[in-house]
């Protein structure tokens, strides 16, 4: 029954736009979205389900023609490979949100196809600009920003929903972040379980029904908090988000468990709750204007949330692929924080869905083995 | 390598002796004098820095003379020697690296000073990082502007922008930047202890518009003249001198005394490629570590370049006609700079209408190495210039990193090139 559960999560984290699987909400029509920087909460108030572009070790020889080399991450190769190939023409629309310069680039090119007869014919193209910086006039237009999605989904998905169908979303979903701290709360201090086992469960969040996805992660969480803590070094994944656990799977091969992982998919899937007492449009905005975590989001909150992660880690791998162009500014100053706390480290700067080389294998097995040593013998890696 | 060729116009001349005594008297003013400047991307309003007395310092032109000095390399090998891997923008960075490593070598004109403010559009997503990263270095102030994005991109924007700029830019992103730009010009008035003068900024904008008319008038005069007059890279020398200081009467008496110089080559008949047999336009950033690449080709293919983004933008995208309140127009300016030059549909089509006006034989379309945004909307140029029977030779570069340019090889391909496919 347990197990069950697992592989239910696992299979709503897996569904794709072209195979959309168990996380199928009824028959919804899906909206496709590029990143979890979008509120589901008015997607599926909306009466749209949620399905989200992931990366992944696959060819995309349509899109790569179409887009320059080492700009664009495997999600949006994916995401645009689709739209080329007739495999949108399922989604009721595709959202982009401006979690990065790839992505607005790439809902720009979506268009461009279109006006330019480069394809036929796509789903409605919809950007999502959120903001993210600190200023005062960020928070008003995020919120009216907000507002439009809405009234765009509304208008594809063919129901208005009322302020109170979206405090109901936001309800339901807190219950679904819950669900989801909890499990998370059993990777940290003494692990329950491999973070590539758990990443897929935190990760189903967003795809997930939220009452069926508070059923079935309410049901892992119980098995996992049965089981016996895990030995074994416990590891941050840092730098840029992950959107798949191929390398947990690669690091873990190792020994160490990966506990936790910046991005919305793993750790940061669930984040606080919503709060519900005011309009919900503007808390929406907030909350995901503060949590989305990519390559826009403002050093401070990804420096805070560092500072409160360390101090139940061992030992930090840092992934820097090729088209990486924001988080690399932060590694010297990650290092030096690393550093001063004696927290051994590396850097990884391979395509994160393909294994690493022989030579990453050949670092991860140091640290293990430096970071497991009697402490004061630690070393940093580079 | 051939010598760096000589200039062919007194006001080139001019230009570069101008910049370098403005930056001269911003070191004295900032260090004798205690007054603040602002170091700031090249795509914010400079007018509201110079009419609240704060001078503006544009990143771009410091990594471009940084570049020409040839002092990159030893600051972006001690960048990389800090931990930045080489895949991040070199060119929105180098300044960055000449102000944390300044140890390395002693900086151009004696260096950068401490700015009171560093300002910056959130456009690409490392601008956040390298000047929160570069404030922290000189413990001076950021104040970020956010790059709201177009979901709205009407064709032909050239024909729209003098007139009709309202319909170019969302009324929503417009009122964002407008509010933004009101809370930078508080800011600088904070800093300055006094008030902006509002019909002063009108009447600056009626002189950048004055400005950019005579740089219009520049641009058809190259257009119509039978032989390239102007070394494209005396355009740009001529061009940007104007623009960092835009609407001041300097700028305006050099940009008439540039024309009248390019006016008078035209009807005496001078060309800048004498015998010019090949037109050529460059796509993209200057290739700031190695300007002797655009005159290259003169001597043995009689291959001229005469067109690069720098003359060409101002007319087109800075002119604003028509407006009440300046800010607003200048909010309208600023908010779509980088749809202008880099994203579908906006930058191939003006690109397009740009080598067809100029009766370019071939363009050479920069790849950059590391400015991974810029080098977006590439592809859609490329195809949309060979689609107008306009040849197309990318060129694999970063504008300030001179480190992995083979400048031999790169001057093989252009003269393979022009042998190939661009032979009249």
């Amino acid at each position: 029954m347990t197990i069950n559960a697992i592989a239910k999560l696992t299979a709503a984290f897996d569904a794709t736009f072209t195979s959309p699987g168990n996380a199928a909400e009824n028959d919804r029509p899906p909206a496709v979205i590029s990143w979890p920087s979008v509120p589901v909460e008015i997607v599926r108030a909306a009466g749209l389900q949620p399905i989200f572009v992931r990366g992944g070790a696959m060819q995309t020889p349509s899109a790569d023609a179409h887009l320059e080399p080492e700009i664009f991450p495997g999600r949006l190769r994916a995401l645009v490979d689709a739209a080329l190939t007739g495999n949108l023409s399922g989604a009721a629309c595709v959202i982009v949100p401006r979690t990065s310069d790839p992505d607005y680039k790439a809902f720009l090119y979506l268009r461009e196809f279109v006006r330019r007869s480069i394809v036929g014919t796509l789903p409605p193209i919809l950007l999502f600009d959120l903001l993210q910086s600190d200023g005062p006039d960020v928070g008003a237009y995020d919120t009216a920003r907000t507002r439009a999605l809405l009234d765009d989904l509304a208008s594809i998905g063919g129901r208005q929903p009322s302020l109170d169908d979206v405090h109901q979303e936001i309800a339901r979903t807190n219950a679904a972040r819950a669900a989801a701290r909890r499990l998370a709360a059993l990777r940290r201090d003494r692990p329950r379980a491999r973070g590539a086992e758990v990443f897929p469960l935190l990760g189903a969040f967003w795809q997930l029904e939220p009452n069926a996805y508070v059923a079935l992660a309410s049901e892992a969480a119980d098995d996992f908090a049965r089981r016996a803590p895990l030995d074994g070094l416990r590891l941050l994944l840092a730098g840029t988000p992950m959107d798949s656990p191929a390398l947990h799977v690669e690091i873990e091969s190792h020994g160490a468990i990966v506990v936790a992982e910046a991005g919305p998919w793993g750790s940061g899937a669930a984040g606080d709750d919503v709060a519900c007492d005011g309009d919900p449009l503007m808390a929406l905005a907030e909350k995901y204007r503060r949590d989305a975590i990519g390559p826009r989001t403002p050093v401070s909150a990804l420096r805070a949330w560092f500072l409160r992660i360390l101090d139940n880690v061992d030992a930090v791998v840092v992934s820097l692929p090729p088209e990486d162009t924001a988080f690399g500014w932060d590694y010297p100053g990650l290092r030096d924080l690393l550093q001063a706390r004696r927290i051994p480290h590396v850097c990884l700067a391979g395509d994160p869905y393909r294994p690493l080389t022989p030579a990453d294998h050949d670092r991860l097995h140091t640290l293990v083995n430096v970071a497991a040593a009697p402490t004061g013998k630690v070393r940093h890696g580079g | 390598m051939a010598d760096k060729a000589e200039k062919q116009l007194d006001a080139t001349v001019a230009a570069a002796a101008f910049q370098k005594q403005w930056f001269a008297d911003l070191r004295r003013r900032v260090f004798d004098e205690r007054q603040p400047y602002a170091l700031v991307q090249a795509d914010v309003p400079f007018e509201l820095f110079d009419l609240l007395d704060v001078p503006a310092v544009s990143n771009q032109w410091w990594a471009a003379i940084v570049a020409a000095k040839r002092q990159a390399p030893a600051y972006l090998d001690a960048m990389s020697a800090d931990g930045h891997h080489g895949s991040l923008c070199r060119y929105c960075s180098l300044g960055y690296a000449s102000t944390k490593y300044r140890d390395v070598q002693e900086p151009p004109w004696g260096g950068l000073p401490t700015p009171r403010l560093l300002c910056a559009r959130l456009t690409c997503d490392c601008i956040h990082r390298v000047f929160s990263l570069w404030a922290e270095a000189f413990g001076s102030e950021l104040f970020e502007i956010d790059h709201p994005g177009a979901s709205d991109l009407p064709p032909r924007w050239w024909e729209l922008g003098r007139h009709r700029w309202r319909e170019l830019v969302e009324p929503h992103r417009l009122a964002f930047v407008v509010s933004t730009l009101e809370r930078l010009v508080e800011r600088l008035e904070a800093i300055r202890g006094r008030r902006l003068d509002r019909e002063a900024l009108h009447q600056r904008l009626d002189m950048v518009n004055q400005q950019e008319e005579v740089f219009d008038a520049v641009r058809r005069l190259i257009e119509n003249a039978p032989v390239t007059p102007v070394r494209m890279t005396e355009q740009i020398s001529n061009v940007m001198a104007t623009q960092w200081v835009r609407g001041s009467e300097w700028a305006l008496a050099h940009a008439r005394a540039f024309h009248d110089e390019v006016k008078h080559r035209v009807e005496t008949g001078i060309a800048a490629c004498p015998g010019e047999q090949a037109r050529l336009m460059w796509v993209g950033a200057g290739l700031w570590h190695d300007t002797d690449f655009y005159t290259a080709f003169e001597t043995s293919h009689r291959a001229v370049f005469v067109w690069s983004m720098y003359l060409a933008f101002g007319p087109d995208a800075y002119i604003r006609y028509g407006f009440d309140d300046p800010l607003t127009a200048l909010a309208s300016r600023t908010a779509s700079f980088n749809e202008y030059l880099h994203n579908p549909p906006w930058a191939a089509e003006w690109i397009v209408q740009q080598a067809l006006d100029h009766r370019i034989d071939g363009a050479l379309v920069l790849r950059p190495r590391s400015m991974k945004p810029a080098g977006t909307g590439r592809l859609f140029i490329e195809r949309a210039l060979e689609e107008a029977g306009i040849p197309v030779l990318p060129i694999e570069g970063d504008v300030v990193d001179a480190r992995a340019w083979d400048a031999t090889a790169a001057r093989a391909a252009v003269k393979s090139f022009l042998e190939t496919r661009v032979a009249r």
